[in-house]
């Protein structure tokens, strides 16, 4: 029986009259990678503040190393042992200082010792590639490396507890994908039990355990194999036309579909591959639909996690709303016209290069997503696409109309930043009514509109909500509808599905597939989930304020492929020794969840070398495999490609 | 209690300000420049009121009478007309504050032993300043009285104008003002506007200091880790006190020398009261990061509790004396109170300890309260 870190029994917390966790029990090992994934508003922070020790709660008992912290004297006696880290970006640390100060501060804290700090900052410092930063004021940061040092910071008194509430959220997948490793490294070298928290499903694997938080509840726990396994069913992809009346009805009759590389994903519960294939292919056929190509595969965890929530959810849009007659938005400009033309534009923060030299065209009715790191200058480019910044060089055309013309720009564009902004204090309707009122709309136009974007929205039975009291993913598509009041020819999107859960996330891309296509609004996005790139006709990757790459993630993906091979993922049940090992044998292989990707050209041979590698070391090799690349895939390998061209 | 991580907190504490420009100038120039806007702009001294005269008369004596307002210090003369319409125009855009008409006949009915009527119109928008200058129209017209009446006397009695003089003011007078001898309205306000700063500034960067880390999610940092309530609740306000007193030094040198309000008390004594005074308005900054959580609320919720109390209650404005009941007793249970006698007796009247030690033990026993509910509001786990 292995040793409990974390014993939670009946625990409710309330804030004022509002459920905020309601009766969990849970049961950490000492050792274990706990994981607690949702939405927002779940409960996941409520949780670990509480095993923090720095929350009082209603209800229930939480027992830590065997410690009952139902009061603050007791829960002081656990602080020695446990490392927190709250919610936000770098948020905890301290802006003004240097990354070392920021260390030592921490470190003084907690009376670490000389010898012993010196010796286990200068480990950290070099394990998180932060030593040549280690001057820097911490403000000066990027995105992943404020991580980084908050993880050094929570980790210098080397707790035997770590609790790390969203250590990823709003961080790109290469910093991800480091931060993710430097952690398995530590956490494997000590017997450290760690409580982590995540808004991103892909990140579930990573954990030993997990629980799945759905307002207040536990709604599945366990292993990430068993979670999969306990929700039977198969994922279909299908490539099929027209593709938007396809997806109309599969929404209607399956689980929400999404497009994925032009093809349709849509997941089959309760279903063997080849039944799922015949449903879907007996609905499409029934309905005058041409299928194409058609085939199922495994259901990844996020089918299951969608399936399991959509239990639960209740505040999805009427499948049937994208059924309703399109009023067209902006019809006066021909098609095939360009709606987004960039020549050269730069800008300069002072000395800093926020943007420099960059071109690039959208076509109109296009969906163009703008990948890369935090700090990589894409807040930037929008804003000055908006007319919201002036460019310090070149010229960009948007709608037809100059950058510099700011009226005649705002009128043809939508805007909806990460932060919705909305007025919380007014209800939906009169969200509508007053950016209508902003945009000069007339009585009717605004009535019109307004009935419009209740059905596109589907904000049906909410129209007399608070904006403050909406969930989440509501609250995000009444934005969207609020930043499409004025019929917008092209609409832009700065991280718009930050914190919104997958099934939200999943609407909402509905609604923009929709508006792309059938009211050819040109779309540009920005976001860190992978997935969602995959969404996109056209991708342009930025990089220290360049665009380093634009196209299709079809092309995009054959690009890498073609300069570095193809994908091979190897599954074992050591994966951190495995990495360990076939890295000292020269491989350049990277972890993502418990499998290991290598890029290879010649995979015969590398396979083949593999295997050998693994008798000799006598680990169990689950699996070795061929696998197509993933946007997440390309995005890495062209990052780290370039992060290695900048050191040198 | 470590040492060691009081010492780290300081030091942190220390090194945000700096080198946050905007810290920075909160803790070391605002101030200072506080000081100076409320010296200048808010002199209470009525001088140069600007003014207007209608002469109905136009004598040799309404001249004289007109020219003793105009070589005043305390009046400026802005039109000399006939048009009375004009001079309404005028007081309406505030141009001028004052009118005075002289009727026809002034100096026949004078020198015909007859009363004679001037009238005065003045502006009343702002009562304090409409009285000084109504106390003022009546002294300068007294003393007129008193330099053309003996000289009709001697005329109509035949006795000599000295004569006539000493009979008409039988009680000279002498006057001599005490603590404050100019009686320049400096002396007193620059002082108590260091009292008002002192009370204001340290709560003010005090809340903010603890607030904003509640704002950041930095204070987690602490909630979560081994340092206790004392360690944390010293280290964090012990910057604040030194920048507090670095403060309390500079205003003073800024009375004393910029503005020359004499110093005339017990100066160690008046540094220890100084050194409470500070101690204790920050605890009033640590009372209010108890209750709040943004750094906007802190700085609404310091300013009413501080500024309120520094200006009516603090005995600068209004003397505590002359309050109401309810007034008095209110102006009793803030601490500026007990500094602005210690102010008022250090600075002008130059008393020490034997008279103003019920004030200071007043502020210890204030900080004394205020900082044990401080530590007592203070949690390491929280509610929300």
């Amino acid at each position: 029986m292995a040793e409990v870190a974390i014993d939670i029994s009946h625990f409710v917390k309330r804030y004022k009259k509002k459920i905020a966790v309601d009766r969990i029990d849970l049961s950490i090992n000492k050792g274990e990678v706990f994981g607690l994934i949702g939405p927002d508003g779940a409960g996941k922070s409520t949780i670990m503040k509480a095993v923090a020790g720095i929350l009082k709660f209603d209800e229930g008992t939480v027992r830590v190393f065997g410690m009952d912290i139902g009061s603050e004297r007791n829960a002081e006696k656990i602080k020695s042992r446990l490392g927190f880290m709250p919610q936000g970006l770098g948020l905890n640390l301290y802006p003004e200082l240097s990354v070392e100060e920021n260390i030592n501060f921490f470190a003084h804290l907690r009376s670490v010792p000389k010898d012993r700090l010196s010796k286990w900052k200068e480990k950290l410092l070099n394990m998180t590639r932060l030593k040549p930063f280690k001057n820097r004021k911490m403000k000066h940061l990027s995105g992943g490396m404020k991580q980084k040092l908050g993880l050094i910071c929570t980790l210098i008194h080397e707790p035997e507890l770590l609790i790390l509430d969203e250590p990823t959220t709003g961080v790109d997948p290469v910093s991800r994908e480091d931060f993710w490793e430097i952690l398995s490294q530590l956490l494997g070298e000590k017997n450290v039990t760690a409580l982590i928290s995540t808004a991103y499903l892909d990140e579930a694997m990573r954990f030993n355990r997990l629980a799945l938080m759905f307002n207040g509840k536990v709604i599945a726990r366990g292993r990430p194999d068993e979670i999969v396994n306990g929700v039977k069913g198969s994922s279909v992809k299908v490539l099929a036309n027209p593709q938007t009346k396809a997806m109309d009805i599969l929404s209607r009759l399956l689980q929400k579909p999404e497009v994925v590389d032009n093809y349709i994903k849509v997941f089959v519960e309760g279903k063997d591959f080849k039944q799922a294939t015949a449903l879907v292919n007996d609905i499409l056929k029934k309905n005058g639909i041409k299928v194409d190509d058609i085939y199922a595969e495994e259901p990844e965890l996020e089918d299951v996690f969608i399936a399991l929530l959509q239990n639960c959810h209740s505040d999805l849009p009427d499948s049937h709303s994208f059924s309703l007659s399109p009023i067209h938005l902006s019809v006066h400009s021909p098609p095939d016209e360009v709606a987004i033309e960039a020549k050269k534009i730069t800008k300069y923060f002072g000395k800093f290069c926020a943007v420099d030299n960059v071109s690039f065209s959208v076509e109109r009715g296009e969906i163009f997503g703008l990948l890369g790191p935090n700090g990589a200058g894409k807040t930037t480019l929008i804003k000055m696409l908006c007319g919201i910044i002036p460019p310090t060089a070149g010229n960009a055309t948007v709608a037809g109309v100059d950058i510099h013309h700011i009226r005649d720009v705002r009128k043809r564009i939508g805007y909806m930043s990460q932060i919705f902004s909305l007025y919380r204090d007014l209800t939906v309707t009169e969200n509508i009514k007053l950016y209508a009122g902003i945009y000069g709309l007339t009585k009717k136009e605004t009535r019109m509109r307004l009935d419009w974007i209740i059905d596109m929205a589907g904000l049906r039975g909410h129209e007399e909500d608070l904006a403050g009291k909406l969930p989440m993913g509501i609250r995000q598509r009444l934005a969207l509808g609020c930043a499409l009041v004025h019929k917008p020819e092209i609409l832009f999107l700065d991280e718009p599905t930050s914190g919104v859960d997958p099934i939200g996330r999943r609407a909402f891309w509905d609604i923009i597939f929709h508006l792309s296509r059938e009211e050819k609004v040109t779309i540009l996005v920005t976001t860190h989930y992978m997935m969602e790139a995959e969404h996109c006709d056209r991708l342009a990757l930025m990089y220290a304020a360049k665009i380093i790459a634009n196209d299709s993630p079809q092309r995009l993906k054959q690009d890498v492929a073609k300069k570095a091979g193809v994908l091979i993922k190897i599954t074992t049940y050591k994966p951190f020794f495995s990495l360990k090992i076939l890295r000292q044998a020269g491989f350049k292989v990277a972890l993502y969840g418990n499998d290991i990707h290598l890029l290879t050209s010649d995979p015969q041979r590398d396979v083949e070398e593999i295997r050998s590698i693994f008798t000799e070391n006598s680990i169990e090799l689950k699996s070795v495999s061929e696998h197509p690349l993933s946007m997440e895939d390309v995005f890495v390998y062209d990052i780290k490609n370039l992060e290695e061209s900048y050191a040198t | 209690m470590q040492l060691k991580r009081i010492l780290a907190i300081v030091v942190k504490e220390f090194r945000e300000i700096l080198r946050d420009p905007l810290y920075f100038s909160l803790c070391f120039i605002v101030p200072s420049a506080l000081m100076v806007m409320f010296v200048y702009g808010l002199s209470l001294d009525v001088e140069n009121v600007p003014f207007a005269v209608v002469d109905y008369d136009k004598t040799n004596l309404s001249r004289d009478y007109i020219y003793k307002f105009a070589k005043s210090r305390y009046f400026d003369l802005k039109a000399y007309t006939e048009d009375e319409r004009k001079i309404d125009k005028m007081l309406d855009k505030g141009v001028i504050r004052m009118e005075l008409i002289i009727p026809e006949h002034f100096q026949e009915n004078l020198f015909a032993g007859r009363k004679a009527d001037v009238q005065f119109l003045i502006d009343g928008t702002f009562p304090y300043r409409t009285k000084i200058t109504k106390g003022y129209i009546v002294a300068m017209n007294a003393d007129f009285n008193s330099k053309i009446l003996p000289s009709y006397i001697s005329k109509t009695m035949g006795i000599p104008l000295k004569q006539a003089k000493s009979k008409l003011n039988p009680i000279g007078l002498q006057v001599r003002y005490f603590y404050n001898e100019p009686v320049k309205s400096i002396y007193s306000l620059a002082p108590a506007l260091m009292g008002m700063i002192l009370f204001m500034s340290p709560p003010f960067l005090t809340a903010l200091g603890i607030v904003r880390e509640k704002e950041s999610g930095s204070i987690y940092n602490i909630y979560s880790s081994t340092v206790t309530r004392s360690e944390f609740l010293i280290g964090k306000l012990f910057p604040y006190v030194v920048i507090s007193i670095i403060n309390a030094n500079i205003l003073w040198i800024m009375v004393t020398s910029l503005f020359e309000v004499p110093f005339k008390g017990n100066l160690p004594f008046f540094a220890v009261a100084t050194g409470i005074y500070v101690i204790c308005s920050t605890g009033i900054g640590l009372l209010v990061s108890a209750f709040v959580r943004t750094q906007v609320a802190a700085m609404l919720i310091t300013t009413v509790l501080t500024v309120i109390p520094a200006w009516l209650y603090s005995g600068t404005m209004i003397p505590i004396e002359s309050l109401k009941k309810e007034a008095w007793i209110e102006a009793h249970m803030f601490p500026c109170m007990y500094y602005n006698y210690i102010i008022m007796g250090s600075f002008l009247k130059g008393v020490g300890t034997s008279i103003l030690w019920t004030n200071l033990l007043a502020l210890i026993i204030y900080s004394i309260v205020l900082f044990t509910a401080g530590y007592l509001l203070f949690h390491k786990r929280i509610k929300a």
